[in-house]
């Protein structure tokens, strides 16, 4: 690197050798602390330790300090709480203010954010406001061994590669990670750690106000990452009247229906349901890939499912290459023999039972 | 009550198959045609009905090189009243910061204006950050995933109503502020050639380089951006089978399938 350092004359100087501690943004929604924030904890902690430096967990709101010692459970060594009533509604900018005046205090050398859609609203806030690059959805952290920087990696758009993302002459190092890229650590009420409850005299006005809350009625419906069996269509589908039959057979084998990003991008199907590295990581026992043709990031998406079957009209699509079980052919065909098959062998089980 | 509105775009390549050069990193973008990000036209067609139903005046913003101009046309036809297309040849390899950064600055340069509005992601780089970098930037509040503003009597606060995983939000936010649109919120509408004409004759698309933005060199593309791509490496493969059923009778292949799928133990018929 050159001696005389041309930096943007937006940001403050920084010496990196004075930012400690691997820091995790908590989130609480309903009173409880999001599953993605725990996850982060963990990765947090095997990164700590290699670096030699301690677990941070923020977290931020009000009515919220009996919530103070979880994180160390899932790992962290401190717990910066700020409890306060001017946090009792969440606006971002206010959040991504207090968070800022706490980084800024303490010099953490990373901040790792969940990235459920609070996350991904908040976190480059943050970022930018401390004047520091941010990672989206990366997927996993390293440690350069010569230098100790932290390395952020994402795969790239459709790539099957991946992106190795360092952050120079800016901390914190900070990154965005979809929820269950980690796995959830185990809890353990012996762990030790400190609480400390910070103070913030004054806030940014927010200039918003908080109208309403109103849940969203859903069906109950297996969220995709914990279904046993995922029926997936893709752009192959044509319309949307093709997740019908997909339906039908999820149904009828108690699985749920996803889609790739085309078919979501096409309005077919639900964002909640996007299979992928933009999506959701899926680790279903069975993944029905239909009219999906295969694109990087989905299969990385899929990476941990047991079995994998195309179906798809196109022999040469990638997929197949990922496939445990290929079978090349129009699926309004072929997802109406399943059906027929299941149906068939259903009706000879209750049959035989019978008897 | 009009309201002046600025709807940021991106001109993204229509795929997710680009490649990746192994040797230098970089996107191999030849011959592959380039669109309007889809979610950014859905933010156009939100900014297009306030107008509609407001009155005042929609300019698109975009940091590009100077073919993505083409996507600025489209949304000029779209009716959007003015384009802005941030070109410079130091605005190259910028990160989401010093992205952000150069559309602060065309959005100071430009004014006057009551709202931002930006797509729910981008379909290349899905980051979703622009949004909340540029209202940090313009020290602005923001909401992200909003399916529907209204403007309130007083003409400077929006009722917002956004999408989160399991609820609706509803917020009451000054103006000026930076809301982004929740993806598939609205069909975007189509191209008028009326409009397309306009933009020919009346040339309503601006570039503006770095000198025009004053902006610090330091602070723009790759100068300006501290992460930078340090390696790349391949994604490990994952084994599979690749066992392909060799027919043309689809039921002969659901029962292979389901027999294979059985003899695993990974389902019970």
């Amino acid at each position: 690197m050159a001696s005389k350092k041309m930096l943007c004359s937006e940001w403050e100087p920084i010496n990196p050798m004075e930012y400690k501690g691997i820091w995790v943004y908590v989130e609480v929604e309903g009173g409880h602390i999001h599953e993605a924030s725990l996850q982060l904890l963990g990765e947090a902690r095997r990164i700590a330790d290699e670096l030699d430096t301690y677990v941070g967990a923020v977290i931020i709101g009000y009515g919220i300090k009996e919530l103070a010692r979880e994180p160390i459970y899932y790992g962290a060594d401190k717990v910066f709480v700020v409890d306060d009533p001017r946090l009792e509604k969440y606006y971002p900018n206010l959040y991504g203010d207090v968070v800022c005046k706490l980084a800024k205090k303490h010099k953490p050398e990373a901040l790792l954010v969940g990235g459920t859609m609070r996350g991904r609203e908040l976190a480059p806030y943050i970022a930018n406001n401390l004047k520091t690059g941010i990672t989206a959805d990366l997927t996993s952290i390293e440690v350069d061994k010569e230098t100790g920087d932290i390395i952020l990696i994402r795969p790239p758009f459709g790539a099957w590669m991946l992106a190795h993302i360092k952050t120079r002459n800016r901390r914190p190092v900070m990154g965005s990670v979809r929820p269950n890229i980690f796995p959830t650590p185990e809890r353990n009420e012996d762990r030790d750690g400190e609480v400390i409850e910070e103070t913030i005299d004054e806030v940014l006005d927010p200039r918003m106000e908080y109208l309403e809350y109103t849940p969203i009625e859903k069906a109950e419906e297996i969220p995709i990452e914990k279904a046993d069996i995922i029926v997936s269509g893709g752009k192959g589908l044509g319309s949307k009247e093709g997740f019908k039959l997909l339906e039908e057979l999820a149904e009828l084998l108690g699985g749920v229906i996803a889609g790739s990003r085309k078919a979501v991008d096409a309005g077919w199907i639900p964002h909640d349901r996007q299979v992928g590295q933009t999506g959701k990581t899926v680790k279903p026992n069975i993944y029905f890939a239909v009219g999906i043709s295969g694109a990087a990031q989905h299969i990385f998406g899929i990476r941990e499912a047991k079995r994998v079957v195309a179906i798809n009209i196109d022999p040469d699509a990638p997929i197949f290459e990922n496939a445990d079980y290929g079978i090349v052919g129009d699926y309004k065909e072929i997802i109406p023999a399943l059906i027929e098959v299941i149906k068939e062998m259903k009706m000879k089980k209750s049959g035989s039972a019978k008897n | 009550m009009p309201l002046d509105i600025i709807v940021g775009i991106k001109w993204v390549p229509n795929t997710t198959a680009v490649n990746i050069d192994p040797k230098t990193g970089t996107l191999i973008r030849e011959g592959i045609p380039s669109v309007v990000n889809p979610h950014d036209l859905t933010a156009v067609e939100m900014a297009l009905k306030l107008k509609d139903k407001y009155g005042g005046s929609v300019t698109a913003i975009s940091m590009a090189p100077p073919s993505a101009l083409a996507g600025l046309e489209h949304v000029i036809g779209m009716g959007v009243d003015r384009g802005i297309l941030a070109s410079d040849r130091a605005f190259a390899g910028a990160d989401t910061l010093a992205t952000s950064y150069v559309l602060a600055k065309v959005i100071e340069k430009i004014g006057r204006f009551d709202l931002v509005i930006m797509g729910h992601e981008t379909i290349d780089s899905s980051t979703a950050h622009i949004g909340a970098q540029v209202a940090s930037w313009l020290n602005l509040p923001y909401v992200y995933y909003v399916v529907d503003a209204v403007l309130e009597d007083d003409g400077n606060t929006l009722e917002v109503t956004r999408i989160l995983e399991n609820a609706y939000e509803k917020y009451r936010i000054r103006l000026p502020a930076v809301i982004s649109i929740a993806m598939h919120t609205f069909n975007p509408r189509r191209v008028r050639l009326s409009e397309k004409l306009r933009a020919k004759m009346e040339k309503p698309i601006e570039i503006w380089s770095i000198k025009d933005l004053e902006i610090d060199p330091n602070c723009a593309g790759l100068r300006g951006s501290p992460t930078v791509v340090s390696g790349i490496d391949f994604v490990p493969k994952v084994p599979r089978k690749n066992e392909v059923f060799q027919g043309s009778d689809p039921k002969e292949a659901a029962r292979w399938l389901l027999s294979k799928l059985i003899e695993e133990g990974l389902l019970d018929l």
